[in-house]
């Protein structure tokens, strides 16, 4: 029985369409246009990664919130878990551009840094 | 307190990515007295609260995040001998380069500049120029405004969202708007194609089950006092609602993304032109408008997309204010470029080819896709370039470069970019 | 029973305002209720401004009698007041010579009237005066004595002189009931507790049967008629300086473009009758029907110039005039009500006739202390700069512009705050200070002023309203959110 499904290309801007089939012998990927959008379709059907970007509680900050970034991209169904995980975080004023703030986090190998420098609130 | 007294010889106003680009090329260019006029509490614009990734692909090689990318300029700026004014707007700018600027530390100052730059961004369309009816309640904003909310005061607008507009601000939203828990009912584009970068697309709307309704709109608002509902209708091919397909969606925040204008209030009173289709100053290659003294760099120019072609502008900005601070002017013929076959726009509109020493990077924005095309220069029938495009879209500006040589070629004639 | 007061007003948009500052030259303990949160919320706040010259309400009506006595007072409330009025005329315009005669008949209506100054003049006469007019515009009839005002400014004048001198405002509070014993009035019941008084005047606009009916004096019902109003971009204006409308009685009824003292464009209002009276949304429609009409007086006009539009509800009687009248079913109790067009510009009147209806009651001892003016607080942005600088030196605060489009710095927006009459919620300070009135409609300015007003009242920034209880603008702050739902649908 065969599976198809679509999925775009995100790599470049002409945004290839791929197919992606599930032959009794394996994937087949097929609408790339380069070598880069095989290697994609090939990381997304393994595992679906996405970099993850958000905002943590800060204290005594300049801001009441702290952007973070993944340091890599993380595996898209564990997002609710990082996500949960990111909103009990509380980061303490002042903090540095790439500071670690989740080290390894929900095992995945990837940090959560800054993605900015903060400093103590004034006055 | 009397009215406090500054020369400078750049003021740059607003830091956001153009202005700081501009004051750091200016002090590098060799002038002595830049400063930097920004109304917000901190350096940064725009991109402070862009918390997502994606910029400095071009300029850095890597996808920052949007305070990342700025972190780098506003360390750079305050490295540098830049005089900075925060919290701090300017109120007027006459044509003889005289800015009043309201402080809460200064008071009100007046600042003689030798040279300025126009750096000021975008503010968006709002609800009433859509001419979208119904009642008035709270819980309508634009992306901007609610991507300030969230990313910087913290705030969650709602808990049901229905957004209208398919521009990348509008993606990058209803993915924002969904990771912090909101439920984003879906995305609805009044045009029949989105209006943003497909893979925003995937990562802001597939990845999350967004739902995308091309060639609908919103056509009324529900609620009196907090926003009940929208309602929603297919449209034809002239943007009018198709009766039957009107569909009432309950929800209690509606985020527009309909749009970025540039912001030239300043631009405008001080006599500076502007353009009809970019809203923005017309141009020259040195980012110089038609006041002398006054150039103009960034989203006040014409809504870009990549903040690393609003770096590149920026230091041409900054570069050429230096120069026109220290004496030198860029007088001399110019030629135009003017937008032809399926061209929007092209900037800079004006280019002067005796000055030119170095090769200028142009922008343009097409009017509808195509794959395969080509950016065609031409003089009169010569062709003066062909640039090969893998494929044109309208969210994304196509950028190209003219050599001295080239654009010599065209003599005292004006030069058409089409794309086809 | 809490306080007793001498009046109670129910109803704090500019008829119940300036008969509280009217009445607060005497001797007597005033209340002025209203449901809402701020002053001027309910029928006086979709409103062009104008002080119409007094040609339109026909001879012998209170209207009439009232709108001509109000353009006489005008020009004394506003140099006691503080606010802008500009009287710059109006006109009625006359397209083809079919028009001409009823342009007379307005004309005699206007004379008969007493209206000042009034003629016909011709279509090239009327361009001298404002040369964007129309060409095809043949004549025009022609009142000097016309103005304008922001209305706000009116009512926020009134309540502050009448708080100056010793009048209490409770908002949001709603009259629930009123209190009558022995045919006589003796109170009020609100949704903050009863009060009482040996008057009640009502004021209530929309509302006025209903409060009317709650004491048993209701002679009249009130039924809504939507109006949509339309302001452009101050840019734009200079295209016209007074009102020019259509001749009233055609299928459109009055309104057209103008100018007000602030300076943006203003048209409409458009007339609709509707079931609802609190129905304010704006229609397609509407919108479409307000342009296509004003378009017409001023064709060159750029319409995507458009800064925001909004609706109100007109509070017609049946009789359509106003109808002011002590109760003589309910002793003590004052009907000012069915208060629409010519409503602003008979305000001063309307207020002038309840203080003889009072006197006719019981003889007023007038206060000493009464001070008439209010002065007006000249804004930052109206300011030369040698002034904004002196501003600044005063309250560095004036120096941090928060409204960019309109130039509100933050020592007005804590004023306002802080005022006489203080304002409490984002529509309040917009009011009061313009901030969001501009062209990006308070997309940079909101995150400000509503920070602004929680840490001046003390309050999580997530309890600031748009208008009043039940406009909450944000949902929840997301450091206390705690993600339960699946972002993976």
């Amino acid at each position: 029985m065969n599976d198809k499904h679509t999925l775009t290309c995100i790599v470049c801007p002409k945004s290839c369409r791929l197919y992606v089939e599930n032959t009794g012998s394996g994937m087949q990927i097929t609408g790339y246009g380069c070598k880069r959008g095989l290697e994609y379709a090939n990381e997304e059907i393994r595992e679906s990664r996405r970099m993850l970007t958000a905002t943590v509680t800060v204290r005594n900050g300049n801001l009441p919130r702290l952007p973070v970034i993944s340091s890599a991209p993380i595996p898209r169904r564990l997002f609710d878990a990082c996500l949960r995980e990111l909103s009990m975080v509380v980061v303490k004023a002042p903090v540095k551009l790439g500071q670690v703030i989740v080290r390894d986090i929900q095992k995945t190998g990837v940090d959560i840094v800054a993605s900015r420098s903060l400093t103590k609130r004034e006055g | 307190m009397s009215i406090k007294n500054a020369s400078v010889d750049v003021a740059v106003i607003g830091g956001g990515p153009a202005g700081l680009a501009a004051a750091l090329a200016a002090k590098e260019a060799g002038a002595d007295q830049v400063l930097v006029i920004e109304r917000d509490f901190e350096l940064g614009g725009i991109l402070q609260q862009c918390v997502h990734d994606g910029f400095g692909i071009l300029k850095f090689g890597e996808r920052l995040p949007g305070p990342a990318y700025m972190e780098r300029y506003i360390d750079a700026v305050s490295q540098r001998d830049i005089k900075v004014m925060v919290d701090s707007m300017v109120l007027e700018l006459t044509s003889d380069r005289t800015l009043y600027v309201a402080s809460p530390i200064e008071g009100l100052v007046e600042v003689r500049a030798k040279a300025v730059v126009l750096a000021m961004g975008c503010r968006e369309r709002t609800r009433s120029q859509i001419w979208l009816p119904g009642t008035r309640p709270a819980g309508i904003y634009t992306a901007g405004t609610v991507q300030r909310y969230i990313n910087m005061e913290g705030i969650l607008p709602g808990h049901k969202v229905v957004i209208l507009g398919s521009g990348d601000v509008g993606l990058i939203m209803a993915r924002r708007l969904t990771l912090i828990g909101t439920e984003v009912e879906g995305v609805y584009e009044v045009m029949s194609k989105p209006g943003g970068l497909t893979r925003n697309i995937v990562q802001c709307l597939e990845d999350y089950n967004i739902p995308l309704y091309l060639s609908h709109t919103v056509i009324d608002i529900h609620g009196e006092k907090r926003l009940t509902g929208v309602t929603v209708a297919k449209v034809d091919a002239d943007r009018r609602p198709l009766p039957g397909t009107e569909r009432f969606i309950s929800c209690d925040t509606l985020v527009l993304s309909v749009g970025l204008i540039p912001e030239n209030e300043l631009s405008y009173d001080a006599g500076v032109e502007l353009h009809p289709v970019t809203g923005g100053p017309v141009v020259d290659e040195c980012m110089a408008t038609s006041l002398p003294g006054v150039f103009a760099a960034g989203n006040v120019v014409a809504v870009f997309d990549l903040v690393d072609y609003v770096s590149d502008i920026g230091e041409i900005a900054g570069r050429a204010a230096a120069r026109y601070a220290a004496g030198e002017s860029n007088d001399g013929p110019a030629i135009k470029l003017n937008p032809g076959a399926n061209v929007n726009f092209v900037l800079p509109q004006v280019v002067h080819p005796i000055h030119l020493t170095e090769p200028v990077a142009f922008y343009l924005r097409v009017k509808e896709s195509k794959e395969s095309a080509n950016v065609f220069v031409k003089s009169g029938s010569a062709l003066i370039k062909q640039v090969p495009q893998i494929v044109v879209r309208p969210p994304e500006m196509v950028s190209f470069v003219l050599t001295p040589t080239e654009i010599s070629r065209a003599g005292n004639f004006d030069l058409i970019v089409s794309v086809e | 029973m809490r306080e007793d007061y001498d009046v109670i007003i129910v109803g704090a948009g500019i008829t119940g305002c300036g008969i509280a500052r009217e009445l607060a030259r005497y001797d007597l303990k005033i209340l002025v209720v209203d449901k809402e949160e701020d002053v001027c919320c309910g029928v006086s706040k979709a409103n062009n401004g104008m002080v119409h010259s007094g040609y339109e309400p026909k001879p012998g009506t209170l209207k009439a009698k009232l709108n001509v006595r109000g353009v006489e007072l005008y020009p004394n409330w506003a140099q006691e007041l503080g606010f802008k009025f500009m009287q710059t005329g109006s006109m009625v315009a006359a397209f083809n010579e079919e028009e001409i005669p009823a342009l007379k008949e307005l004309l005699e209506r206007g004379k008969t009237n007493g209206v000042p100054g009034i003629e016909i003049i011709s279509g090239d006469e009327a361009r001298k005066k404002e040369p964007n007019l129309n060409k095809e515009i043949i004549a025009v009839l022609w009142t000097p004595s016309a103005g304008y005002v922001e209305v706000q400014q009116v009512v926020l004048a009134l309540a502050e002189n009448a708080v100056a001198n010793g009048v209490h405002f409770l908002l949001g509070a709603e009259v629930t009931n009123v209190m009558v014993e022995d045919g006589k009035v003796y109170g009020v019941v609100t949704t903050h507790g009863p009060f009482g008084s040996r008057y009640v005047i009502n004021a209530s606009g929309l509302y006025a049967d209903k409060v009317a009916e709650m004491a048993g004096a209701r002679e009249f019902t009130i039924h809504p008629r939507h109006g949509t109003l339309i302001i452009f971009d101050k840019r734009e204006g200079k295209h016209i300086s007074c009102f020019i409308g259509a001749i009233p009685g055609e299928f459109t009824k009055g309104g057209g473009p103008m100018t007000t003292p602030d300076g943006n464009p203003l048209w409409g209002p458009s007339a609709i009758e509707i079931p609802d009276k609190e129905n304010t949304a704006v229609t397609a429609d509407e919108i479409h029907q307000v342009i296509e009409k004003d378009l017409r007086f001023i064709p060159n006009f750029p319409i995507n110039t458009v800064i925001t539009y909004f609706a109100g509800n007109r509070p017609a009687t049946y009789t359509e005039d106003f109808f002011i009248e002590a109760s003589t079913k309910v002793q003590g109790f004052i009907n000012v009500a069915g208060i629409q067009s010519p409503g602003v510009a008979s305000s001063p009147a309307i207020a002038e006739m309840v203080l003889n209806i009072m006197k006719e009651f019981e003889p007023l001892r007038e206060s000493p202390d009464f001070n008439p003016y209010r002065p007006r607080f000249i804004p930052f942005r109206e300011r030369t700069h040698a002034e904004q600088a002196e501003l600044i030196a005063q309250d560095l605060r004036f120096g941090h512009v928060i409204c960019r489009c309109e130039h509100v710095t933050e020592a007005e927006i804590i004023r306002a705050i802080h005022g006489p009459i203080p304002a409490r919620n984002l529509d309040a300070i917009k009011r009061r200070t313009r901030a969001g009135m501009g062209r990006c409609q308070g997309g940079f300015c909101g995150p400000r002023v509503t920070a602004i007003l929680a840490r001046e009242l003390g309050v999580p920034v997530t309890t600031i309203t748009k208008k009043g209880l039940d406009s909450e603008l944000f949902a929840e702050s997301i450091e206390k959110l705690m993600p339960e739902r699946e972002t993976i649908r």
